[in-house]
C-alpha cells in the first residue's frame, strides 16, 4: 500500500491541500487526457480518463454549485492544474496520512484519495502504537469498522448544509459575524453566562485553545458530555495512584487476561489495536507455544466473551460482587505477607459483600485468582467502561499486585480533565444563568439523559449554537445551526491512544462549507488566527520545540504522527488502601435480579456507537457480530429469562423473523422494543444497544430502531435495576442476516483445546472426510487449468486464521467500501439479498445458559474446481490463470445457476438497481414512478445510467464508489474478486519498475486485499502461494490449515487455520473438547476420518431441522 | 361375416366369449362420416357462450401475465420472492412443471403409435396442442426469469459481435437446445397430423375466408393415395423422433439439477425419475383437459369412458414409477454416509418445506391409487378432481425438489426460507391465460380430434370386425 504513498518531503504541504474545486478543476482533467502517461498506464489512458473526466465534471459541478453558495475562506493553497503538481499522475490515486478523532484517542489512518476524493480509509502502520511483533507480522495496520465506514459518511447527502438561524437559511458570513460579536460581548464580562458543551476530544489545539480562551474568558463554563464515556478509565487511576495517570494496556505481552464486563474488542476504545494485542497474544505458529487465555465475565454477550476461554455471565449486580469476590480472593491467595489488619478487613469485607454468589461462581473467581496469580505479571485485569469506579480500582489495585505495571499495563501521563458535567450544565441552565450555550458537537437532545429533561432545559438558554454535522434533534431546538465539517474535511489534530500525535488533515474541500471544532471556539474565544490549518500549526509549534519547524511540519503531516510524541510513561506506587475501602463503602450492593425486578445494561452499539452514525448505511446494515441482526437494536434478554416471561421470537425457520414487542418500564420510564432471545445473556438482565431511535438522523436513521436513552438517567448511566417487562401483544419483523446458528454437527469451523492441538497439531486435517484424500488413481479428467496455473507467475491464495479472527466485521466494511457494495435496505435484508461480499458467519455451540460462539469469514472460496464456472450458460463466470474465479459482470444475464450451485452460497445478485434506487422505492417500477417531477421512464429513457435517487443523494453518493471497481447493475450476479484491482495495480507497478528486466513477479506481500488491510488482528492473509516465502504459502503450510467443505473436492484457494482454545483444566467450566467438536462427535463424525460413509449414523442424529437457537 | 371352411376345425379360431369380448373404443354408430360431422362442428358452428366466457377468462390472465412480465422486467427480479440462498424460486418450478405436463402429447402421438395403441387417435390432437402450449408456457420462464431479460437470447448459440459462445458445459445451455428441439419437432409433428384434417375443414368451408385459409394449411392435400403414403411415411419418421425426444428433453431438464452438487438435486437417478413424473402429469394434465372438452364439444362418442379408463391406467402405472423413484432416492442419501445427503432429505420430510412434501406426496402418491379401481376410474367427474390434485401434486414435487433443496445446504449460517410474493403467483395464473388463449382458439379453429385416424377405428371401417372379435383392439 504505501508504495504509492508519497515518500519525499517536497510538496507535501501542497498535495495535503486539495486543488480549489471549480470549472477549471474538469477542463484540466480533460486536458491530462493527453499526457502521456509513462507508467505503463498508456494502453489504459484513453477510457480511463474519459470516465473520470465525466466523474469529476460532475463532482466539480456539484461542488461548485454548493460552494459558491457561501463566501468562502481563502485557500491557503490553490494549486492550478495549469501546472501539474509534482509527483501527480493523473488517474493513479494519492495518499495522505490523517487520523480519525475518537473520544480519548485517533485512528491513525492513511486515506486513499482519487482525483480529489477520499475513497478508502486504511490504518496507518507506520504508527509508532503497534504492539511488538515477531518477523511473520503484517507491514499493515488495521482499522475499526466506524473508521472504515467514516468515508460513507462525508459524502452524506443528509450532512447539515448550511447555516441556519431558527430553520432560516442564513449567509456564512452572518454566522462567522455572530461568532464574532458573542466574543465580543462576552469578553467585558469575562465569559459569563456562556457555557460550552462538548464531546470528549484528545485534540491537543483544542485543549490549547480552551486555556487560552479560560485567560480570557475566565467564567465561561466548559462542560464535556459523553453518553459512553471511558474517562473512567483515567479517573480510576488517577484516585488510586493520587497522579494524574491514565492505563495503556498492552494485550501483547498478557499470557492470563481477566475482564471484569470489558469488552474491549468493540465497545472499548482503540479496539482495533487491542484486537491486533490480543491477536498477538493468541499467535500459534508452533505447538510449544502458548495462546494467552482469556477469562470474561460479563453481563451482555460481548465480542470479547464471544472470544473467551472462560466466559462466566452474570448480571451486573452479581458482576459487582463477582469483581469484590476476585479480590478478596488474590488477597487471600497472594498477599501473605501483606496480612496488615487494614488488608484482611478489607478482604473480609469483601468476601462478605461477595458472600450471596453461588458456590459455583466463586470457585470460578477462585481458580482464576490463582491462573492469575501463577502467570504473575503476565497477567492483566481489565474493566469495562460501564462498571463502578470500585471495580476499576479493584482492576488497577490487581494489575499492580500482580506486578503487570509496565508490562501489561502502563499508567501515562493524563492531564486532569476540569471539565464539568452535564448536570451541571442543566442545572445551571434551570436556574437561568445560561446566557448563550454553545453545543459543540455531540446531541444532546437525543443522548442526555432523561431525567435532564434536555429538550425544555436547551431552551432556556438565550441563545444556542450549535455546531452539528447533522441537522438533528439538537439542531432543531437551537437558534444558530453551524454545519461541522467532516475529518476528512478537516485541519485538525488529535491524540493516539498512547498520546502520540497525529495530524487531521483534510483530503477535500468542506463539501458544505462546515467548520471545524477548533474554528468555532477560536471565533468564539476572539482568538487569532481562525484559521484552522493556522491553529493547528501553532500547536505543532508548541509541541515540537526543537528542529527547524517546516520540515518537522511537513514530515508529520506526511508521516501522520509526531515521532516521540507518547505520553510519558508515570511510575506509580504502592495502593492507597484507604482509597479501595472509601469506594468499597460508597458502592452499595443491589439485590439478586428477579423477573420483575430486571437489571438493563446500557451498551455501546458494535455499529451505529452512540447514535452517531446511525444515518450511515454501511454500518446500519453491517450486521452486529453476535446476533446478526441489521438496521434494529434489540432488548436482549436470556433464554431463561424468556422462558420465564413466556416470550418467544419466533422464525418459521428463516421466513418471517418476528420478536415480540415488549414493554420495559423502569422508575416511572418506560420504552417499547423488539426483544432477542441471545443464548448467553445473563438472567434477568436486559441488553440495550444505544444509537437507535433517532428521531432526525437522516434518511437512513430516522426511526430506525427504539430509543434507549429514554429510559436511561444520570443517576445509573450504564447499569440500572427494578426493570419490569411486559407484553404488548404486538410483534416485530427483524431484519437478520444469519436465521441458523447451531452449526448442526459439521466440521465447518475446526477447533480444539491446546493440549489436543499439542498432541496432534493436524487436528483439523484429521477431521477431513475420506472422499477428500487424494485418489490413487490419476484423474480421469484432469483439470485444465491445473496445467495453465503451472505457466502462470502468481497463483494467487488466502488463509485466514480463526485464532486470530475475532469477528469485529472490519473486513466487512472494508469490503464495502472498497468493492462498492451497495447497501440494500431492512426489507431486503428480510429477504436474505444483502450484498456483502465477504461476511462473518457465526455458530454457536453449547448449552444455550453459556454457548461458545465462533467465528468464520466468509467469501468466495476462489476453488480450483469451481462449481459456480460450470454451470454457467454465458461464460460469465470463468478462472483465470492465476488461480482467480473471476466474475464477468458484463457478460451476466442473472440465471442466479451460480448461486445455487455455490456450496459456500458467497455470490449476491443484485435483485434491484440497489445502486440507482432510493431504499424506499426499490420495487417501484419505472413505468409508474416519477422523480424530480419526470416520468422515470422518460428518465431512462433520457439517461439509462441515471437512475431514480433524487438529485442530491446522486450527486454525492456517486462520488464515494471507488473508481476501479465496477458499479454493478441490477441482474448481476457479484462476488469477490479477491480485490482484482489491487492485484492488477500490483502487477501493473512491478512491471513498470521491472523495466527490461524479466523480473515482473509481484513482490512477496506487497500489497494486500482491502480486508486483509482492514484486520486489526491480521488474521487474513493474502498473496502469491506459489512463491514459498509468501506468508500465505507458510500459513498454509501452518498445521491447522484446513479446507470447509473438503469433501466435495473444491481445492478452494481460501482455506482457514483452526482455532485453539488454550481453556484452565482447574476451572469449574472445564471441558476437554470445544462444544463444536462435542456436536460433531454426536452427529457421526470422527476425530480421524471426518464422516465415516460405511457407519450408518442414524436418520435423526445426522441432521435435525428446527434447532434453530 | 365370412367363415374360414376350408380350416380344420382344430385351428379355427372362434368369437371370443361374450364376457371377453373388449368394449368398443368408439360409439358404434351408422358410417363414418359422422366423424367428421362432429368434429368439425365445433370449429363451424355458431360459437357457444361458455368459449366467450372462457377466452375472456383467459384473456384477462393473459392480460395480467404481460402486466407481471413487464414489472419484472423493468423494476427486477427483486419482485419476486427469491433471495438468499434460495435464488431459484416459482419461476424455475413452473418451467419444470410446464415442461412436464408438455409431456403427455407427444408421448400419446409418438410412444403409442408406434407402439400401436389405437387408442391414442381420439386424444391424440388435443394432447399434442397440450403440448406445444405447454412448452410455449414452459420456455418463458426461463427467459424471464433471469436477471437481464434483454440478454437472455445470449443463452442462443449465436456468434455476437463479442465473440463469445455460450458455455457448453452448463446444462441450461442443454436445456436451450432439448426444449427448442423438443418444441420444434412437436410443432412439426402437430401439423402433420393436421394435413388431412386440414384438408377435410377446406372442403366443409363454406366461406371464401375460411376455404383458403384451411386450403393454404392444408398444403394442396387431396387425399390420393400417394398423398397417403407420402404422409403415413413422414408421420411415422416423425413420431420415431418425437419418442427420442420425449425422453431427452425432461431428462436434460432433470441435469439442471442432477449436474450440480448440491445434496437433494445431485442425483443420478433423476433423468428417469423425471421423465416418469413428467409423463405422470401430461396424463393427468391430459384428463383434466378431456373430460370437461368431451363434454363441451360434444365429443362423448369418440372420447369414450373407455379412454378415460385407459389414461387413468398409464397415469397409475407412471405414477408408480414416480413411487420408486421417491423410494430410491431416499434410500441413495441413506446410503451416502454424507450428513448432508441424509439432511437434504431429512429436510424435505420434517424440515420447513415439510407442508409441501405432505402435499407432494398426497398428490403423488395416495392419489393415483385410486386408480386401482375400476368405479374411480369410470366417474368422470372423480376422475377430473384426482387428475387436478395429481397436477398439484406434482407442481409440489418441483417445488419440493426446487427449494427445499436449496433453502439449507452445506453451511448452516445460509439457511433460509423462501416465499413467493403475490408477483410469483400472478406470473403463474398469467401463464394459464396464455396457455387457455391458445388452446380455446385451437378448439375453435382446429379439428380437436384426429378426423382421419379415427375414421381408421370406427367399428363401421374394420370390415373384419366380428371375423377376428377384437374390432377394437386397444
Amino acid at each position: 500500500m504505501n508504495r504509492t504513498q508519497p515518500r519525499g518531503i517536497s510538496n507535501d504541504r501542497d498535495r495535503t491541500r486539495r486543488r480549489n474545486a471549480g470549472a477549471s478543476d474538469a477542463n484540466e482533467s480533460g486536458a491530462l487526457g493527453h499526457i502521456d502517461v509513462s507508467h505503463g498506464l498508456g494502453g489504459m489512458d484513453d477510457v480511463v480518463t474519459r470516465r473520470h473526466f465525466v466523474k469529476i465534471m460532475s463532482a466539480s459541478c456539484l461542488l461548485a454549485g454548493v460552494g459558491l453558495t457561501g463566501c468562502r475562506r481563502p485557500v491557503e493553497t490553490i494549486v492550478p492544474f495549469t501546472r501539474l503538481p509534482e509527483g501527480y499522475i493523473h488517474g493513479v490515486s494519492q495518499y495522505y496520512a490523517t487520523a480519525m478523532p475518537t473520544r480519548d484517542s485517533a485512528v491513525p489512518l492513511v486515506v486513499r484519495t482519487h482525483e480529489g476524493r477520499p475513497v478508502k480509509i486504511e490504518g496507518n502502520a507506520e504508527h509508532p502504537d503497534q504492539p511488538t511483533t515477531d518477523s511473520q507480522e503484517h507491514h499493515h495496520r488495521g482499522t475499526d469498522r466506524h473508521a472504515q465506514a467514516s468515508v460513507l459518511s462525508l459524502y452524506d447527502p443528509d450532512r447539515a448544509r448550511r447555516f441556519g438561524r431558527n430553520g432560516e437559511n442564513a449567509p456564512r458570513q452572518q454566522a462567522l459575524d455572530f461568532l464574532a460579536s458573542v466574543s465580543r460581548k462576552f469578553e467585558p464580562i469575562g465569559g459569563k453566562g456562556l457555557h460550552l458543551l462538548m464531546e470528549r476530544s484528545s485534540s491537543p489545539s483544542r485543549g490549547r485553545l480552551q486555556s487560552l480562551i479560560r485567560r480570557r474568558l475566565p467564567h465561561a463554563q466548559w462542560h464535556v458530555y459523553e453518553p459512553v464515556d471511558y474517562d473512567v478509565h483515567r479517573q480510576a487511576a488517577s484516585l488510586l495512584f493520587g497522579k494524574q495517570v491514565r492505563p495503556v494496556f498492552r494485550l501483547e505481552r498478557a499470557r492470563r487476561i481477566l475482564s471484569l464486563d470489558s469488552d474491549f474488542l468493540a465497545a472499548e476504545e482503540n479496539s482495533h489495536r487491542t484486537i491486533h494485542s490480543l491477536a498477538i497474544s493468541r499467535r500459534l505458529n508452533s505447538s510449544d507455544q502458548e495462546p494467552s487465555r482469556l477469562y470474561v465475565a460479563e453481563s451482555l454477550y460481548s465480542l470479547t466473551g464471544a472470544n473467551a476461554d472462560h466466559r462466566l455471565s452474570l448480571s451486573p449486580s452479581r458482576l459487582l460482587l463477582l469483581a469484590e469476590l476476585t479480590c478478596a480472593e488474590f488477597i487471600a491467595q497472594s498477599i501473605t505477607k501483606h496480612r496488615e489488619t487494614d488488608t484482611a478487613k478489607l478482604a473480609g469485607e469483601l468476601r462478605r459483600r461477595a458472600s450471596p454468589l453461588p458456590h459455583s461462581t466463586s470457585q470460578w473467581a477462585k481458580t482464576c485468582v490463582a491462573d492469575l496469580v501463577a502467570a504473575g505479571p503476565g497477567s492483566l485485569v481489565l474493566a469495562g467502561y460501564r462498571q463502578p469506579l470500585l471495580v476499576h480500582l479493584i482492576a488497577h489495585a490487581l494489575n499492580l499486585w500482580l506486578g503487570s505495571v509496565g508490562r501489561t499495563v502502563e499508567y501515562v501521563e493524563a492531564p486532569a480533565r476540569p471539565e464539568l458535567s452535564i448536570a451541571d450544565l442543566a442545572a445551571e441552565l434551570e436556574a437561568g444563568r445560561v446566557d448563550t450555550l454553545v453545543v459543540l458537537g455531540g446531541n444532546p437532545v437525543y443522548t442526555a439523559p432523561a431525567d435532564l429533561d434536555w429538550t425544555r432545559a436547551q431552551r432556556k438558554a438565550t441563545t444556542v449554537i450549535r455546531l452539528g454535522q447533522y441537522e438533528d434533534e439538537t439542531s432543531a431546538v437551537s437558534d444558530w445551526q453551524i454545519p461541522q465539517a467532516h475529518y476528512l474535511e478537516s485541519w485538525g489534530d488529535a491524540r493516539t491512544g498512547d498520546g502520540t500525535v497525529v495530524p487531521v488533515q483534510p483530503l477535500i474541500e468542506p463539501l458544505f462549507g462546515g467548520l471545524t471544532e477548533i474554528e468555532v471556539l477560536a471565533r468564539l474565544g476572539g482568538l487569532t488566527p481562525t484559521n484552522p490549518y493556522e491553529i493547528v500549526r501553532d500547536t505543532f509549534r508548541e509541541l515540537c520545540k526543537e528542529g527547524v519547524f517546516e520540515e518537522r511540519w511537513r514530515r508529520f503531516l506526511h508521516d501522520g504522527f509526531l515521532v516521540g510524541s507518547a505520553s510519558p510513561a508515570v511510575r506509580v506506587g504502592e495502593v492507597d488502601w484507604s482509597i479501595l475501602s472509601a469506594a468499597l463503602s460508597e458502592t452499595e450492593n443491589h439485590k439478586t435480579p428477579r423477573a420483575h425486578q430486571i437489571e438493563v445494561v446500557y451498551a455501546r452499539d458494535t455499529r451505529v456507537d452512540d447514535g452517531r452514525h446511525a444515518n450511515n448505511g454501511w454500518l446500519q446494515e453491517l450486521p452486529d457480530p453476535v446476533t446478526k441482526i441489521t438496521w434494529d437494536n434489540v432488548i436482549a434478554i436470556s433464554p431463561k429469562t424468556a422462558k420465564q416471561l413466556g416470550l418467544q421470537v419466533t422464525d418459521k425457520d428463516g421466513k418471517d423473523l418476528r420478536a415480540p414487542i415488549v414493554r420495559l418500564e423502569l422508575n416511572g420510564r418506560a420504552i417499547e422494543g423488539p426483544i432477542w432471545v441471545q443464548p448467553g445473556l445473563a438472567d434477568h438482565t436486559v441488553g440495550l444497544a444505544l444509537g437507535y431511535g433517532r428521531t432526525a438522523a437522516g434518511r437512513v436513521g430516522t426511526g430506525v430502531g427504539f430509543n434507549a436513552y429514554s429510559l436511561r438517567v444520570s443517576r445509573a448511566p450504564h447499569h440500572a435495576t427494578g426493570a419490569n417487562l411486559s407484553k404488548t401483544g404486538r410483534t416485530y419483523p427483524l431484519a437478520c442476516t444469519q436465521n441458523h446458528a447451531s452449526m448442526e454437527g459439521r466440521p465447518i469451523v475446526r477447533e480444539a483445546n491446546l493440549e489436543v492441538y499439542r498432541a496432534n497439531s493436524r487436528f483439523a486435517r484429521a477431521m477431513d472426510s475420506d472422499t477428500s484424500r487424494p485418489a490413487r488413481s490419476p484423474a480421469l479428467y484432469p483439470n485444465p487449468l491445473a496445467r495453465m496455473s503451472t505457466s502462470a507467475r502468481h497463483q494467487w491464495g488466502m488463509s485466514i486464521d480463526l485464532q486470530a479472527c475475532v469477528g469485529c466485521a472490519a473486513c466487512v466494511v472494508a469490503c464495502q467500501s472498497e468493492n462498492n457494495i451497495p447497501i440494500v435496505g431492512r426489507e431486503q435484508v428480510r429477504l436474505h439479498r444483502e450484498m456483502h461480499w465477504l461476511r462473518v458467519d457465526r455458530y454457536f455451540a453449547g448449552p444455550a445458559e453459556n454457548p461458545e460462539m465462533l467465528n468464520q469469514p466468509m467469501l468466495c472460496q476462489h476453488c480450483e474446481s469451481a462449481p459456480c464456472e460450470s454451470v454457467c450458460p454465458v461464460n460469465a463466470t470463468v478462472h483465470n490463470d492465476e488461480g482467480l474465479n473471476v466474475m464477468v459482470y458484463n457478460r451476466c444475464v442473472g440465471t442466479r445457476y451460480c448461486s445455487n450451485n455455490c456450496p459456500f452460497k458467497v455470490r449476491r445478485f443484485n435483485y434491484f438497481d440497489y445502486h440507482r434506487r432510493p431504499l424506499a422505492r426499490l420495487n417501484v417500477s419505472p413505468l409508474v414512478s416519477a422523480t424530480d417531477g419526470l416520468w422515470d421512464t422518460k428518465r431512462w429513457w433520457h439517461d439509462p445510467d441515471r437512475g431514480s435517487r433524487p438529485e442530491d443523494e446522486w450527486n454525492l453518493l456517486k462520488l464515494v464508489q471507488n473508481p476501479d471497481v465496477t458499479v454493478r447493475m441490477r441482474g448481476v450476479m457479484e462476488k469477490c474478486t479477491f480485490c482484482l484491482q489491487r492485484i492488477e495495480q500490483a502487477k501493473i507497478e512491478r512491471k513498470v519498475a521491472a523495466a527490461d528486466s524479466n523480473r515482473v513477479e509481484v513482490e512477496d506481500d506487497s500489497f494486500h486485499t482491502a480486508c486483509e488491510q482492514a484486520c486489526p488482528a491480521g488474521a487474513i492473509v493474502f498473496g502469491n502461494v506459489k512463491s514459498p516465502h509468501s506468508l500465505v504459502a507458510v500459513s498454509k503450510a501452518d498445521a491447522r490449515s484446513y479446507q470447509v467443505l473438503d469433501h466435495l473436492n473444491l481445492n478452494a484457494r481460501v482455506t482457514y487455520l483452526a482455532r485453539v482454545r488454550n481453556p484452565n483444566p482447574a476451572m469449574p467450566d472445564y471441558h476437554p473438547r470445544p462444544h463444536s467438536t462435542e456436536e460433531y462427535l454426536k452427529h457421526g463424525g470422527r476425530l480421524e476420518g471426518g464422516f465415516s460413509s460405511v457407519t450408518g449414523t442414524s436418520l435423526k442424529t445426522a441432521g435435525r431441522p428446527g434447532g434453530e437457537r | 361375416m365370412t367363415k374360414a371352411t376350408n380350416m380344420p376345425e382344430a385351428v379355427r379360431v372362434g368369437p371370443p366369449p361374450h364376457e371377453l369380448e373388449r368394449p368398443p373404443l368408439i360409439a358404434d354408430r351408422p358410417g363414418v362420416g359422422w366423424v367428421s360431422d362432429v368434429v368439425a362442428r365445433i370449429a363451424e358452428g355458431p360459437t357457444p357462450r361458455w368459449w366467450w366466457l372462457a377466452f375472456g377468462t383467459a384473456l384477462l390472465l393473459l392480460g395480467l401475465f404481460i402486466a407481471m412480465v413487464a414489472y419484472l422486467a423493468t423494476t427486477g427480479v427483486g419482485v419476486w420472492g427469491v433471495g438468499h440462498p434460495v435464488m431459484w424460486g416459482w419461476a424455475v418450478v413452473n418451467f419444470v412443471w410446464w415442461i412436464g405436463i408438455g409431456h403427455a402429447g407427444t408421448l400419446i402421438s409418438a410412444i403409442l403409435f408406434l407402439l400401436r395403441q389405437r387408442w391414442r387417435t381420439a386424444v391424440n390432437r388435443l394432447a399434442e396442442a397440450m403440448t406445444v402450449f405447454a412448452v410455449i408456457c414452459a420456455a418463458l420462464f426461463p427467459i424471464i426469469h433471469v436477471g437481464r431479460i434483454w440478454y437472455a437470447w445470449w443463452l442462443f448459440p449465436i456468434p455476437t459481435s463479442n465473440g463469445v459462445w455460450p458455455q457448453f458445459h452448463s446444462p441450461l445451455i442443454w436445456d436451450v437446445f432439448a426444449i427448442l428441439t423438443y418444441f420444434t419437432v412437436s410443432v412439426m409433428f402437430w401439423y402433420t397430423g393436421l394435413i388431412p384434417d386440414l384438408g377435410l375443414m377446406r372442403d366443409r368451408a363454406r366461406t371464401r375466408f375460411r376455404q383458403f385459409l384451411y386450403g393454404l394449411f392444408a398444403l394442396g392435400w387431396t387425399g390420393s393415395s400417394r398423398h397417403w403414403h407420402n404422409y403415413q411415411k413422414a408421420y411415422l419418421i416423425l413420431a420415431g423422433l418425437s419418442t427420442s425426444l420425449v425422453i431427452s428433453v425432461h431428462s436434460i431438464v432433470s441435469l439442471d439439477f442432477a449436474a450440480t452438487q448440491l445434496p437433494g438435486w445431485h442425483t443420478a437417478i433423476f433423468p428417469p425419475y423425471f421423465v416418469a413424473g413428467a409423463m405422470f402429469s401430461g396424463f393427468g394434465m391430459v384428463l383434466t383437459l378431456v373430460i370437461p372438452i368431451r363434454k363441451l364439444c360434444g365429443l362423448e362418442d369418440i372420447i369414450t369412458l373407455r379412454h378415460i379408463d385407459l389414461i387413468c391406467k398409464v397415469t397409475l402405472a407412471t405414477g408408480s414409477i414416480v413411487i420408486y423413484a421417491y423410494i430410491m432416492e431416499a434410500l441413495a442419501a441413506w446410503h451416502a454416509g454424507q450428513p448432508y445427503e441424509r439432511f437434504a432429505i431429512w429436510n424435505r420430510v420434517v424440515g420447513p418445506y415439510s407442508w409441501a412434501c405432505v402435499i407432494m406426496l398426497i398428490g403423488n402418491v395416495i392419489t393415483p391409487q385410486a386408480f386401482w379401481f375400476r368405479k374411480v376410474r369410470r366417474n368422470l367427474a372423480l376422475v377430473w378432481i384426482l387428475s387436478i390434485v395429481i397436477n398439484i401434486g406434482m407442481w409440489f414435487e418441483r417445488f419440493v425438489i426446487v427449494v427445499s433443496s436449496l433453502n439449507r445446504d452445506f453451511l448452516p449460517a445460509n439457511w433460509g426460507y423462501y416465499a413467493p410474493t403475490w408477483v410469483d403467483v400472478c406470473t403463474y395464473a398469467g401463464t394459464f391465460g396464455l396457455f387457455f388463449t391458445f388452446f380455446l382458439l385451437f378448439l375453435r379453429c382446429l379439428p380437436v380430434v384426429a378426423v382421419a385416424e379415427v375414421k381408421s377405428i370406427v367399428p363401421a371401417a374394420d370390415s373384419h370386425a366380428h371375423a377376428s372379435g377384437d374390432s377394437n383392439r386397444c
